[in-house]
């Protein structure tokens, strides 16, 4: 199903007739759409922490946006889906700065597939001028959305949501662990594109695949 | 006035010699010191009433106050001001802290006996994790006179509101068990909180003596334990020590041959036969293990080699329930069981008179603890301890042989206290707030005051300050954070919730979180990790409290089991801290090594160990003390490199690493490293670039501190450190068993704290704690330079082994593993990949378990 393009930044695959760029920062780019997917941004968190007495620099969120920014200018889409979690919970101080951050991307269309953590209220996603689709958003051949769903269908899902990460195994019991695309049978994962996340371990089945990610490239495993 | 000459005293002695009994020496010369108004410290042996020495210098102090009172009262009349006080029961008197909360029950009861002998009406209290919440509520309204209390909660309840009014009686603080919280964070706790208390009393009383004295085991550092308890330069103390010597005796489990016994492992159950006719000729045999899992594991396995000692055993650690540990201990007391199985849990304190026998199972790790554990039986004075040592793999015959030479030139540890603990502190800070909220200059006094922050600096303070209050540093402060806040002088906590879940995870012990294992029909079990519940499936049984258990489901952060009708399934694991070899025993140790093949020796162990000594003389070499061994052996796995310091784990650990980066440093190079008391392996799927000519340069002491700190960089030990200080500073919340509180939005874990500081950061206190942690304390840094000058003076010898040796394999089986790599990242997953492929293409190439030869 997949084929692999070998570039050393970047991972260009076919998944299901169409060209993802899997890229080190954690986004998929989708050419012939223009379209930027990321998962997870999780905007807004850090600053949850400090509201709850947990200090936690504010810098983190910056350097997401700076990061986005990044990807961004990287490939210059003109859609930027995220596949939920945008935002972390309520709106506070980091969600203040992605507000002027926006105003730099007139001309970006931001598309959000909610997922568990968007629980802004519909007028603040109306002033932060972030496209809203509570539960999928269906683009031929896929679904994005933000966990994936227990039935199998024509459509390929491509979610977030989990934060999947993979150990690599060497031998002489080496072993490594890293934020990881997955490509299943009916759906893939995104990686969390916030720094400021955990990752966690998925159920892996015959023929799935798994790109992880290192500082400076993307590599199949 | 002489003491002796007392009412209090007269009284005191009466009552003994009623019952038969006289002081001891260090008794009375305890009570005469307290008398003066001395702080201090008691070291005795276990078993002759160090409890007595300061309880009863508090008591014939009140009773001689109380006759004062009598003289004084009578003349003057003054009935107004005696009335009021016969109204106000008297209040907290004394202050007893103790490191288990096991021991609070027994030594109440203990207490309570003596107030009633000598008609002082007198409340004795309790105070700690299993106390029921009507009883502190009842507390709250009047304390006892005693309070026996943990210092966690002694920390809770300085975070509890109006508290200074408590300590308006308070006369004595008594740090019973001194040597077992010395040398860890919750003895920083206990120093705190006196710290606050003293302060507190001073602020109303200023003319009161508070009386600070410490009880201790022996350790190597009694003057060291002394200045940390009492650290105030204005106050007259001293150290009382008991000329008495108990008497212990040590023997080995002995096989018939070494072939009974593996060359690694830690359970021992070869040898378990053995431990049958030792239970029956006792009356009570408390046996030692040094993990819950082990202790589960033995407990079924004696069942099953002898079922008639169904009903006479009983299992007892930390992870069992309340109930059932304090019926196991009644029945202790009562004499009922045969043997109960334990851990750490039942090293402390107070006196089974029954058990007349101890087991220890595996290396107990240092001399200290040994003797501790042996005290436990022959309690009363003048009788014998009696102790045996089942070893659990061959090497360990030569550590029983080490140990006893250890005991007999009375050879003890110290204890080093722990200082510089920044994130104790904040916890500190934050429960002061939570409670009556605090002064920041009256505080910052107090606390450079103790021995654990004497070195404090006023900007490291003021960072601290600036964590809880404004979230970061000056530059940054933001203003939705509102941890703690300042309010008429005074820094509060002001929200409930944060002050709730501050209140929920006071303490310094970090573990996984733990989930409450309760039977469907009703009744706790004990405790489970919740990673191991996430592991097992409904339907699978695992073995708690000695009962084989079946997981039906969770149930609000609680197991639900029902009986299994299985004699035995699988033994549940809970993370603790793996013990080191302590250093006075790694030198004996050494010494054994030489002797054993020399024949110049009177230990039985080393004769049955012999052949096993040959047979690595044979296939490799026995390193006599002046040398030092090395073995390289190539295998499937790769190219092993084992060296044998014998300095312990943890300063194996270290070493490990340095020597690791150093290598790295000659070529780019992937390690996995693991170690044990003996030795350490490094192990690489390429050649290791060693020879005669460098491996002396790789052992240098030069350029030692730059080097570990670059080699603690490139791995996990900091990181690690890390977990524990993210919980105890408050940065990661994991809830206590049963309490619970879902927070999603407040979901993270300490990994990702500890890359947040390194990324954005870096001047991060606890960040630098950390890394000092796992320079100071894991390594002990000049034992490490003595080691280091040691290997370069000895006579190095490299063996390039065929297969592996006795020595080294220990060390091949060890499963907790680090890595450490010189190579680039993607470079490395690259080669990873494409061997695990070549792997996948040879079926029948993976590696069986065990597989050496023996």
């Amino acid at each position: 199903m997949l084929s692999q393009g070998a570039e050393e930044e970047r991972m260009t695959i076919n998944c299901k007739g169409e060209i993802l760029i899997l890229s080190k920062d954690r986004a998929i780019y989708w050419a012939s759409k223009k379209m930027l997917i990321i998962s997870d941004l999780h905007l807004g968190k850090s600053a949850t922490f400090r509201q709850a007495g947990i200090q936690v620099p504010s810098t983190i969120s910056d350097n997401d946006l700076q990061k986005l920014s990044g990807v961004l200018a990287e490939f210059s889409p003109e859609i930027l889906l995220v596949t939920g979690d945008m935002f972390h919970h309520k709106i506070n101080s980091d969600i203040d700065s992605f507000k002027s951050w926006r105003t730099q991307y007139p001309l970006l269309k931001i598309i959000l597939v909610k997922g568990n953590h968007d629980i802004l209220k519909a007028a603040d996603y109306a002033g932060l001028d972030i496209e809203i689709h509570p539960e999928e958003l269906l683009c031929f051949p896929f679904r994005f959305v933000h966990d994936q769903p227990e039935k199998a269908d024509e459509y390929y899902n491509i979610t977030g949501h989990i934060h999947p990460g993979i150990t690599v195994y060497g031998k002489s019991r080496q072993k490594l662990r890293l934020p990881c695309f997955y490509f299943g049978a009916h759906c893939a994962i995104l990686p969390a594109f916030s720094l400021f996340t955990g990752l966690s371990k998925i159920k892996t089945e015959e023929g799935d695949q798994f790109y992880a990610i290192t500082p400076n490239k993307v590599v199949a495993v | 006035m002489e003491l002796e000459q007392s009412k209090g005293y007269k009284q005191v002695i009466k009552w003994l010699k009623s019952s038969k009994k006289k002081p001891f020496k260090f008794q009375t010369d305890a009570w005469a010191y307290y008398a003066e108004g001395y702080s201090g410290l008691v070291n005795a042996p276990t078993g002759f009433g160090k409890t007595f020495s300061m309880f009863l210098a508090v008591l014939i102090d009140e009773l001689n106050s109380r006759a004062d009172q009598k003289k004084d009262t009578k003349p003057a009349k003054n009935s107004k001001k005696s009335a009021a006080k016969s109204k106000k029961a008297y209040g907290l008197k004394l202050i007893w802290i103790t490191p288990l909360r096991s021991l609070a029950k027994d030594l109440a009861r203990a207490m309570t006996e003596v107030c009633t002998e000598l008609e002082i009406d007198w409340h004795v209290g309790v105070r700690n994790g299993d106390t029921a919440q009507s009883e502190k509520l009842k507390q709250k309204k009047q304390m006892p006179e005693v309070l026996i209390i943990t210092p966690e909660s002694m920390h809770l309840l300085l975070a509890q509101k109006n508290t200074s009014d408590y300590f308006d009686e308070l006369q004595c603080i008594v740090a019973d068990e001194w040597h077992e919280l010395l040398g860890s964070k919750r003895g920083v706790m206990a120093e705190l909180a006196i710290s606050r208390i003293k302060g507190l009393v001073y602020e109303k009383h200023p003319e009161r003596l508070l009386r600070i004295w410490g009880i201790s085991a022996t350790i190597g550092n009694m003057e060291q334990a002394l200045d940390v308890l009492v650290p105030y330069p204005d106050v007259l103390k001293t150290i009382v020590v008991a000329d008495i010597e108990k008497k212990i005796e040590i023997r080995s489990i002995l096989p018939d041959h070494i072939d009974m016994l593996p060359w690694a492992g830690h359970l021992g159950h070869k040898l378990a036969h053995k431990l049958l006719p030792i239970i029956a000729r006792s009356k009570t045999t408390l046996i030692f293990c040094n993990t819950r899992g082990q202790a589960e594991l033995w407990y079924q396995n004696l069942l099953k080699l002898d079922e008639n000692l169904a009903g006479q055993i009983a299992i007892h650690h930390g992870s069992i329930d309340y109930e059932l540990r304090n019926w196991i201990e009644d029945a202790i007391h009562t004499g009922v069981l045969k043997a109960v199985i334990s851990t750490s849990s039942l090293d402390l304190g107070v006196d089974f008179k029954p058990v007349d026998t101890v087991v220890q199972i595996g290396s107990p790790k240092g001399v200290a603890r040994f003797l501790q554990r042996a005290g436990r039986s022959g309690h009363s004075p003048h009788e014998t301890s009696k102790i045996y040592f089942l070893p659990t793999h061959a090497l360990e015959l030569v550590e029983a042989a080490a140990i006893k030479e250890a005991a007999k030139t009375n050879n003890i540890e110290s204890r080093e206290p722990v200082i510089m603990a920044f994130d104790t502190l904040i916890q500190y800070l934050v429960t002061l707030a939570v409670g009556d909220g605090f002064d920041d200059k009256k505080i910052y006094a107090e606390v450079k005051e103790t021995h654990a922050f004497r070195e404090l600096e006023a900007a490291e303070w003021s960072w601290m300050m600036q964590f809880i209050t404004t979230g970061g540093d000056s530059l940054t402060a933001y203003n939705e954070f509102n941890k703690v806040e300042l309010e008429e002088g005074l820094w509060k906590v002001k929200s409930r919730q944060i002050a709730m879940r501050h209140r929920l995870h006071i303490g310094t012990i970090v573990s996984d979180a733990m989930v409450k294992v309760k039977y469907l029909t009703g009744g706790y079990v004990g405790m489970l990790e919740e990673s191991f519940i996430s592991k097992i499936k409904p339907g699978n049984s695992f073995t708690l409290a000695g009962r084989v258990l079946e997981f039906v489901m969770v149930k609000e952060m609680t197991v639900l089991v029902r009986k299994s009708k299985l004699k035995s399934a699988i033994t549940p694991s809970w993370m603790g801290g793996r013990m080191s070899l302590s250093a006075n025993l790694g030198v004996i140790l050494r010494k054994k090594y030489n002797e054993t093949l020399d024949k110049n020796h009177q230990d039985e162990e080393l004769d049955i160990v012999l052949p096993l000594f040959e047979r690595q003389a044979k296939v490799s070499h026995v390193p006599k003390d002046d040398e030092f061994l090395i073995e390289l052996i190539k295998t499937r796995d790769g190219h092993h490199f084992f060296a044998y310091p014998f300095e312990g784990r943890q300063v194996h650990e270290v070493l490990a690493a340095l020597i690791a980066y150093r290598l790295g440093r000659l070529k780019p190079i992937t390690f996995s490293i693991a170690m044990n008391d003996y030795g350490f392996e490094l192990l690489s799927e390429q050649p290791i670039p060693l020879d005669e000519e460098n491996i002396k340069d790789l052992f240098s002491p030069l350029n030692l501190g730059e080097d570990i700190v670059a080699s603690i960089n490139s791995t996990e030990m900091a990181r690690r450190k890390f977990r524990d200080i993210a919980c105890i500073s408050g940065l990661v919340f994991q809830g206590y068993p049963g309490k619970y509180v879902a927070n999603r939005h407040l979901q993270s874990s300490s990994g990702l704290f500890f890359n947040v500081f390194s990324d954005y950061d870096k001047h991060n206190l606890l960040l630098r704690q950390a890394y000092d942690e796992a320079f100071y304390q894991q390594i002990e840094e000049p034992r490490l330079a003595a080691a280091l000058h040691r290997i370069q003076a000895s006579k190095v010898i490299i063996v390039k082994a065929e297969s592996y040796t006795p020595l080294c394999f220990p060390i091949k089986v060890d499963s907790l593993r680090e890595n450490m790599s010189t190579e680039e990242l993607g470079e490395r997953i690259a080669r990873m990949t494409a061997e695990a492929e070549k792997a996948d293409a040879k079926p029948g190439s993976r590696r069986r378990k065990n597989d050496h030869q023996l």
